[in-house]
């Protein structure tokens, strides 16, 4: 029973938010403002969340998820202001973040270094790259002349009156979540999420699946931060990092979805559509910037405190 | 007496889960890193050598008393939390956690409050995040790692409500003394590092109390069968980081005249700081002594640069990659390497 109300319980929380902001804050649920969420607050979100998620399945952490968007739209930002065009500088901003997930298999799986750490070194490393690179973190503008009709559709463009980045979230979601419950891959994961050392005793290819996890997370990431750029026709150092704290947040909120308490697409996205509409409603009622801030952290750590607190009370251990 | 060291015994045992102290390659272990820095200071020191002028001494280790601070707490964190970086111990919020009390500290004084209420409401003030984090990591269960990535974002939150993102400059005769010159023409902040140090690697690594401390962080289960009340002892750590984390935000307003957003940088510094510390440690586990030395080293490093007019856009880089190349060669050649 108890794990009934667990698993349910953020669907509820979620449902209760709709329901609370639809009452209180003025045209909350108008379409122009749920599609506007949609877009601009759960899109990239989910995006982040679903490379953490891929992480977080097999038992690690990114931390440098934010340094992945952000080298992706520097890339990205680069390229196009060399008249490369529009498909080679969506390569480059790909390959860029995928170099940088790269590089934390690299610490990973060869050097050994926790994850935590591993990632932690490569936002610090990454800090560093883009303040040398943009001149101490000043923003690089898309120039007016290279701004080709598909660099408009990368970050405007619509298909079937859908916008491009809706697109991308489904087609993400149901790739990942083929990938995690169906492959093959997607249970070695799994295994080395629950129990490395089996996992390694068994015979899986633990090294090399975790290392394929982080540039995949990367590439991921990639996606999120040519959009990103795309969008605001801007390189912005850093911003990726504003991502970090509601990936992490959605990603263990979603866990809860999950009878074995592993990260999951459909958690995670419910996550992310928790935080997005908590942010949007509180907006709309009139909270500022600032107070938005508190009430987030407040909504992550209540989540985290009733997934990790249920567990406990229904006596498995978290 | 002898109650006592019939009490110390099974803590000893839980202490066993470290491994087997290997006297021989942990001297040589610790040796070879303080060597390597010293190495590192004495190029330094050729290339600038204003940087070993007591002027500068004590301006370096007055600007490490802050992130040095931090670190003495993260360092009672981990060690009683362990050092498995994900279901350990570790403290994420301890940098908002200083910007918050510094902005409460700075805007009591700016409110005319008198320095020893102020003082008295901010150090509660970061006992209180302390005390959150210890219900959520001990009462309530979540991983350390995201319910102080939680509290973080609440501090954060909290700071940002209270100063609105400007900077609030403070000024008071107890912050005047702080940032003025002490004993032997150094200053106070300088000493306050060291006494504080003192005190610290007294109460961790001369006490029962330390003991049991790193007894819980080594091995919850022994620790738990010796009897130790492990969930106590890892509240304490949470509490007692909290309280650090303001002592650190009295001496940020001291040293700046004023709370300062962006508190939020100094998270990475103080993790390495208190990470690189542990290649002091014949165990490398987290100490105070080394979380000092690492503290004086990275301010030492930084301050370097400056003198010699390195950008300090290579700063974030290169603590990045000393992470990295301490982490990694600790596995792979420090005490106790794996595979």
């Amino acid at each position: 029973m108890t794990n009934l109300i667990l698993r349910h319980g953020i669907t509820v929380v979620t449902v209760l938010a709709f329901a609370f902001f639809g009452w209180n804050a003025q045209g909350f649920l108008s379409v122009p403002n749920l599609a506007s969420v949609l877009v601009n607050n759960v899109a990239l979100l989910a995006i982040a969340a679903f490379a953490m998620t891929l992480v977080v399945r097999t038992g690690g952490i990114d931390l440098s998820i934010g340094t992945a968007i952000d080298m992706a739209g520097l890339a990205f930002v680069a390229a196009l202001r060399v008249n490369l065009g529009v498909t080679i500088a969506v390569l480059a901003g790909l390959a860029a973040a995928a170099a940088t997930g790269g590089f934390n298999a690299l610490l990973i799986t060869r050097l050994k270094i926790s994850p935590f750490l591993a990632t932690l070194g490569t936002l610090f490393i990454g800090h560093s790259l883009q303040q040398l690179l943009a001149d101490g973190g000043n923003p690089i503008y898309v120039t007016a002349a290279s701004l080709p009709p598909a660099f408009q559709f990368l970050g405007h463009g619509l298909i079937l009156g859908v916008h491009l980045r809706i697109w991308l979230v489904v087609i993400l979601a149901l790739a990942m979540a083929l990938l995690l419950s169906r492959s093959s891959f997607g249970r070695r994961l799994t295994a080395s999420g629950m129990q490395v050392n089996v996992a390694w005793y068994s015979g899986l290819p633990v090294d090399r699946d975790i290392a394929l996890v982080y540039v995949l997370a990367g590439v991921i990431c990639g996606i999120a931060g040519v959009l990103l750029t795309a969008g605001v026709s801007v390189y912005v150092p850093f911003a990726g990092n504003a991502f970090l704290l509601n990936a992490i947040g959605a990603t263990f909120i979603g866990t809860t979805l999950s009878r074995s308490h592993v990260a999951n697409v459909q958690g995670t996205l419910l996550g992310v559509i928790l935080i997005s509409v908590a942010a949007n409603g509180l907006l709309l009622i009139g909270w500022n910037f600032y107070w938005q801030q508190l009430a987030t952290g407040m909504v992550i750590f209540l989540a985290l405190a009733f997934t990790f607190g249920g567990r406990r009370l229904a006596g498995g251990t978290p | 007496m002898s109650s006592i060291s019939s009490r110390l015994r099974p803590t000893a045992a839980a202490l066993g889960g470290l491994g087997p102290s290997q006297p021989v390659t942990g001297l040589v272990w610790r040796s070879g890193s303080l060597i390597a820095i010293i190495f590192i200071l004495a190029l330094l020191a050729w290339r600038a050598p204003l940087l070993l002028s007591p002027g500068n001494i004590g301006l370096v280790l007055a600007q490490a008393s802050i992130v040095g601070t931090l670190g003495f707490a993260l360092t009672l964190v981990v060690a009683a939390g362990g050092r498995d970086l994900v279901k350990g111990g570790i403290d994420l919020s301890l940098a908002a956690n200083l910007g918050l009390s510094a902005a409460l500290y700075a805007s009591l004084l700016t409110a005319g409050w008198g320095d020893l209420p102020a003082l008295g409401l901010t150090l509660l003030a970061g006992l209180g995040v302390g005390l959150l984090n210890a219900l959520a990591v001990t009462v309530i269960g979540i991983l350390p790692l995201l319910a102080t990535l939680a509290t973080m974002s609440v501090c954060a939150g909290a700071e940002l409500v209270l100063t609105e993102n400007l900077t609030v400059p403070a000024s008071s005769p107890f912050l005047d003394w702080l940032a003025g010159q002490g004993p032997l023409d150094f200053p106070v902040m300088a000493w306050a590092l060291l006494v504080l140090a003192a005190i610290l690697a007294l109460l961790l690594h001369g006490t029962p109390l330390g003991l049991r401390l790193y007894g819980v962080g080594g091995n919850p289960a022994a620790a738990r069968a010796a009897g130790l009340r492990v969930r106590f002892y890892l509240a304490l750590s949470y509490v007692l980081a909290g309280l650090l984390a303001a002592v650190a935000a009295v001496l940020a307003v001291a040293f700046t005249s004023a709370a300062t957003p962006g508190s939020d940088e100094m998270l990475l510094p103080l993790i390495v700081t208190t990470f690189l510390g542990t290649v002091f440690s014949s165990r490398l586990r987290p100490t105070i002594g080394g979380t000092l030395l690492s503290a004086l080293f990275v301010g030492f490093l930084v301050n370097g640069f400056q003198l010699l007019a390195i950008s300090s856009y290579w700063a974030n880089g290169i603590q990045g990659f000393l992470i990295l190349v301490v982490v990694a060669t600790t596995r792979k050649l420090g005490p106790g390497a794996r595979r």
